[in-house]
């Protein structure tokens, strides 16, 4: 992998680990999951590629924001 | 009426004693701050500490704090491999994502930022302890 790209996909992951810390469900349920979604994605070779798991990343940061939005109104389900 | 002139002169006969305590104290006390401070204080006063100095953390200290702090990782797969040499992949067990994250756990323990360029070059607990004892900020 290229080094920028590499940089990037770390730091992404660094925000994410961050992020779950106050998962509802527990960091112990996020990490692992965090870990084997980037793990499967260890492959990708083409840079076009990895570009995209990069976005997908920000994008699951995103639902996540979201989800903390809106975990107060969702009390039944946590 | 009584009352009163009883404690008025119960004050007066207690005065002089006071008066002659503090007089006895006093240039003790005074003699030995002088003394402190004006020839080596920092013998005389080993309680005072200056916080905004460097910590100066020894090496052996903080191998011990990164030892410690992975053997509560729970992803290790062999705990008593954990040495000041080891290497998180070769010894370890650590993928490259473990090591991030153990490299964040370093971060948080030392209170410090490690930059990303630096941080990816954090292998083992011998380099680690390296890059921590070469930071004067880290705690």
């Amino acid at each position: 992998m290229s080094t920028p790209l590499r940089y990037q996909v770390i730091h992404v992951y660094k925000e994410l680990l961050e992020m779950g810390k106050s998962y509802p469900l527990g960091f112990d349920y996020f990490r692992p999951r965090l870990h084997k979604a980037f793990m499967s994605q260890a492959h990708l070779q083409d840079e076009e590629k990895i570009k995209e798991g990069i976005k997908r990343a920000e994008y699951v940061k995103k639902e996540i924001e979201a989800l903390y939005y809106l975990k107060k109104y969702r009390k039944d389900l946590f | 009426m009584f009352r009163a002139a009883a404690a008025r002169a119960l004050r007066v006969a207690a005065r002089p004693q006071f008066t002659q305590q503090i007089n006895l104290v006093r240039p003790q006390i005074a003699a030995s701050l002088l003394r402190n401070s004006q020839t080596t204080p920092s013998l005389l006063i080993p309680s005072i500490r200056f916080y905004s100095a460097p910590a100066g953390l020894s090496r052996e200290e903080v191998q011990g704090r990164i030892m410690d702090l992975l053997k509560n990782f729970d992803k290790v797969e062999d705990p008593t491999k954990i040495s000041g040499q080891a290497h998180f992949a070769n010894d370890l067990g650590l993928d490259s994502l473990d090591t991030v994250e153990v490299v964040m756990a370093i971060e948080e323990e030392f209170s410090i930022e490690i930059p990303d360029k630096e941080a990816d070059a954090i292998h083992s607990v011998e380099q680690a302890t390296t890059y921590i004892c070469a930071q004067p900020d880290a705690h």
